[in-house]
């Protein structure tokens, strides 16, 4: 916590230097944070909450970096995202309070499946298009974007519906082909919740949350069952989807045409393929101008790339930090699924254990993708990393999954301690 | 399962390791190249910041500064078009160019000490300034040899034989790096409705004239038939199969039958050997050596000085483009085709016709072969880099590219390539105290004759080597021969 805190005070004198003046703005945004982020702190000790110590700075860290560098990419972001990182942090306590008592949560499954269907509906007929993807609500003073929450709903409908029917699942009552497949009423919901939400997210042409979806499923659904015929087959059928999509859509076939452009050859690239390219290209010229050190902040172009503030944040940061602080945000991710999956492995029972890794799966496979994205290491989808990116929906839902992270883990441990 | 959860871990530690190892790659790899693509807008966004390096030669003249003219910061060439096919050229508008643009990492300072620096700089305040570049190149030398060519069609390649140090490299027809951004003329038209200014640039004027093409640098992406100049690498590759065998002798009747087809020569030279076929250019002499050499042989001797096979289509079209050889200055390696050559074809490859194709640097690379003992070294240009207060952060050292005779072959050649300056067709390459080794080519061509000569000196001790071809020019002798000597002359005094 300290660490983030002189982190997030010298990226402020930075700011501060660079922008010159509007001091005290810049003071509040990085005290105001820093007393929120402790406070909470202060008040679960209070309180007697006693969850996992580590991911709360580690989260901090993530908020901090995000300030700082939407503040040196455009102060207006900057503003709107502490705005909402406060109004995370209030979620965030407010689900350590409300939810500590979540396993009656899991009687509702159902319910989930439902909200979380009309949710990926409403926008299709009443929303807005943002970058390509039509998955967002308008709402006069905010646009909200029902899919960044319906994530948790769908986690939440997973782990309730596979810790009920875990026996089953893993073993199977009906044999097809020779293998050993449980019978149509158990992994019918299952797959049907699935299916809907696959195709919502295809006619929101939002794929980067597809491809998470099916992602934490798949991880869910190996959790839960270590069977990895259910894991093969997800991705095949995963496959077909992704090569359908490829010949039905043309903006899935134009981002996988991109990325199977030579990327690092742009003098042989025509003047066509250049411009259709053009984000990815940007994105690639910020990583490679960063060098081992990165430029120091404020001294790179990453105003060069469309969306930096969203999508793109992360060449920003390689750019201006470079590789070393590029490497740093994996390491510190990869730390955040360790300590995530640790509360999944302390947790006492199965619906505990498959919400704790299906929403760390959840983040992780998040920051994964978007990463991967920017990096050309795979085709490009608009995700958020999360707690940097700007959005105000995506950072309220993820301070959400924190919280219920650090519920489950409070729970493990104070029942440890009354044995 | 906890055992599923901690597989499930192991998963994520592997992806993101991927994903770190990639990003690494990305930077670290890749960085440098991306950094000067020309698409990059950093390097527009980098040039405005900082005080482009000079550009220096062997001696510390400037090439190349950056000079504030009238509160505008300016790209100076001092020798003008002189060197505009070596330097190129740095331009908002049409990117970069030449040397100019193979050094931008240096010229602009954008390695990692440069980004460092960049840094400390910024914070201070200072202005920022690019690394100097020194080359190996000689401005009298280059200038002597812009002169010489004095505007006909043509180019000069000048190398250091012991260490592949370019010592001048120049075209003609040539421009005025400088006049490339400027606008010549302006034209208003009015066009649906609106007016429309058309600007026509320096670049525009130049672009057009595709019968002198200005713009081409032929001495390194010029490619000619050889003509004669190719005999001396039969010779090297009979020489090379044939190692300690007697002189060959070879009864010249003034033309030679392969196949029914008849070669001509253009005269009755009787019986001669290596010394005097190379000194009067004997085509049977030489057609003969490649027939015995065969396609193979005659491939392989090309080969062996960095020559390169390519494939026809049925129209005798080249397939795909030019090959090009990397580096410093890229150029274009002499070519043969991929294709089993009839013996005919041999016997006319084996004297530069037919389907042998060579810029003027392969050339000078084969002379500088031949005068460092059968060792070609790999052509270099950059002498050292260092800062603007002489701390020189890279130098570089000269390696070696290939070996393409043996020590005992190359001397015979030279041998002979004495006797040609001596009293040969060479012989108005020769000057009075200095040992030059040469051989001259005369290659006809739809067009004409172009004129060739290739050589070194002095021979006991080579210290330039050299490739000069003057588009139709006519005979090499007569045309080739005396700038060559001028050169050597400007070089060695």
């Amino acid at each position: 916590m300290l660490l983030a805190g002189l982190f997030l005070a010298a990226g402020a004198l930075a700011a501060y230097l660079w922008r010159g003046g509007e001091a005290r703005l810049v003071f509040v945004g990085a005290a105001v944070p820093v007393l929120a982020f402790l406070l909470v702190g202060v008040l679960w000790q209070a309180l007697g909450f006693r969850a996992d110590q580590y991911l709360l700075p580690l989260v901090a860290m993530f908020s901090f970096t995000s300030l700082v560098f939407l503040y040196r990419l455009s102060p207006g972001y900057a503003y709107r995202q502490f705005v909402w990182l406060l109004v995370g942090i209030l979620f965030l306590f407010l689900t350590t309070r409300l939810f500590s008592n979540y396993r009656w949560l899991s009687q509702y499954k159902y319910i989930y499946g439902l909200l979380g269907a009309l949710a990926l509906i409403v926008p299709i007929f009443f929303g807005i298009e943002q970058g390509g993807a039509k998955s967002w609500l308008d709402f006069k003073f905010f646009h909200l974007q029902p899919s960044e929450f319906v994530k948790i709903l769908v986690v939440l409908f997973l782990a309730s519906f596979m810790s009920e029917n875990k026996m089953v699942l893993s073993r199977g009552t009906e044999s097809l082909l020779g293998l050993n497949l449980p019978g149509p009423r158990v992994w019918g919901p299952l797959l049907g919740m699935w299916g809907v939400s696959l195709i919502l997210l295809v006619f929101q042409r939002d794929l980067g949350a597809a491809l998470i979806y099916f992602g934490t499923f798949l991880a869910m659904v190996y959790v839960a069952t270590a069977r990895s015929l259910y894991v093969t087959l997800g991705l095949s059928l995963f496959t077909a989807g992704g090569a359908l999509s490829y010949l039905l859509f043309d903006h899935v076939r134009q981002r996988v045409n991109i990325w199977l452009l030579n990327p690092y050859n742009f003098i042989e690239l025509g003047d066509k393929e250049y411009d259709q390219a053009y984000q990815i290209i940007q994105s690639l010229f910020a990583i490679g101008a960063g060098g081992i050190t990165g430029t120091g902040l404020g001294a790179g172009y990453p105003g060069f790339i469309p969306a930096v503030h969203t999508d793109f944040i992360f060449a920003a940061i390689t750019e201006e930090t470079g590789l070393m602080g590029g490497l740093g945000l994996v390491v510190l991710y990869l730390f955040f699924i360790y300590r995530g999956l640790k509360v999944a492995l302390e947790a006492r029972d199965d619906f505990s254990k498959l919400l704790a890794s299906g929403l760390t799966a959840l983040m992780g496979l998040q920051a994964f993708i978007i990463i991967a994205g920017v990096t050309k290491l795979l085709p490009l989808t608009g995700v958020t990393l999360p707690f940097i990116s700007y959005g105000g929906s995506s950072l309220v839902a993820n301070f959400i999954i924190l919280g219920m992270i650090l519920s489950i883990s409070h729970e493990a441990r104070c029942h440890e301690q009354q044995h | 399962m906890n055992n599923n959860i901690k597989k499930l871990g192991y998963f994520f530690i592997i992806i993101f390791s991927v994903l770190a190892l990639y990003l690494g790659y990305l930077n670290a790899v890749l960085g440098p190249k991306l950094a000067t693509d020309p698409h990059n807008r950093r390097l527009a966004a980098a040039e405005e910041a900082v005080t482009r390096g000079s550009i220096y030669d062997r001696r510390g003249v400037v090439l190349a500064e950056d000079k504030v003219v009238g509160g505008v910061k300016k790209r100076v060439y001092p020798l003008g078009s002189g060197t505009a096919h070596l330097l190129g050229f740095v331009s908002q508008q049409y990117g970069r160019a030449g040397l100019e643009s193979t050094f931008d990492t240096y010229l602009l300072a954008m390695d990692q000490a440069g980004r460092i620096q960049a840094l400390v700089d910024r914070v201070l305040g200072r202005q920022r300034y690019g690394y100097n570049v020194t080359l190996t190149v000689d401005s009298r030398l280059q200038s002597k040899a812009f002169q010489l060519l004095g505007g006909r069609p043509g180019a000069v390649v000048a190398l250091d034989p012991r260490t592949g140090a370019v010592l001048a490299m120049v075209s003609s027809p040539s421009y005025d790096p400088a006049s490339v951004d400027a606008v010549v003329r302006s034209e208003t038209t009015m066009q649906n409705g609106r007016k429309v200014e058309i600007k026509t640039t320096g670049y525009d004027l130049l672009k057009v004239q595709t019968e002198a093409a200005p713009l081409l640098n032929r001495a390194a992406r010029g490619v000619y038939p050889p003509g004669s100049t190719f005999k001396v690498v039969t010779g090297a590759g009979f020489l090379g199969a044939n190692p300690g065998g007697p002189d060959r002798v070879y009864q010249c009747t003034g033309s030679l039958v392969a196949e029914g087809f008849v070669l001509k020569d253009f005269g009755v030279h009787g019986k001669i050997g290596l010394d005097q076929a190379t000194a009067i250019s004997c085509n049977t002499y030489f057609a003969g050596m490649g027939l015995e050499l065969g396609d193979e042989g005659l491939k392989k001797a090309a080969r062996d000085f960095g020559f390169e096979l390519i494939e026809y289509d049925k129209d005798g079209q080249q397939k795909g483009g030019y090959p090009v050889t990397g580096g410093e200055i890229p150029y274009n390696p002499g070519t043969l085709p991929k294709s089993r050559m009839p013996l005919p074809e041999v016997a006319s490859a084996a004297i530069g016709q037919g389907r042998v194709l060579v810029s003027p640097f392969q050339m000078a690379l084969v002379a500088a072969g031949l005068a460092n003992r059968g060792v070609v070294m790999k052509p270099l240009v950059l002498e050292r880099v260092s800062t603007r207060n002489g701390i020189v952060i890279r130098r570089i050292s000269p390696d070696p590219l290939l070996t393409a005779v043996h020590p005992g072959v190359a001397a015979r050649l030279t041998a002979a390539m004495e006797e040609s300056v001596l009293q040969g067709t060479s012989a108005p390459a020769a000057l009075k105290g200095v040992r030059v080794a040469g051989k001259t080519g005369s290659a006809q061509n739809p067009n004409g004759t172009h004129a060739w000569f290739i050589g070194f000196a002095p021979v006991e001790d080579p210290r330039i080597a050299l490739a000069v071809i003057l588009e139709n020019a006519g005979s090499g002798a007569y045309e080739a021969a005396p700038v060559a000597r001028e050169i050597i002359r400007e070089y060695l005094r």
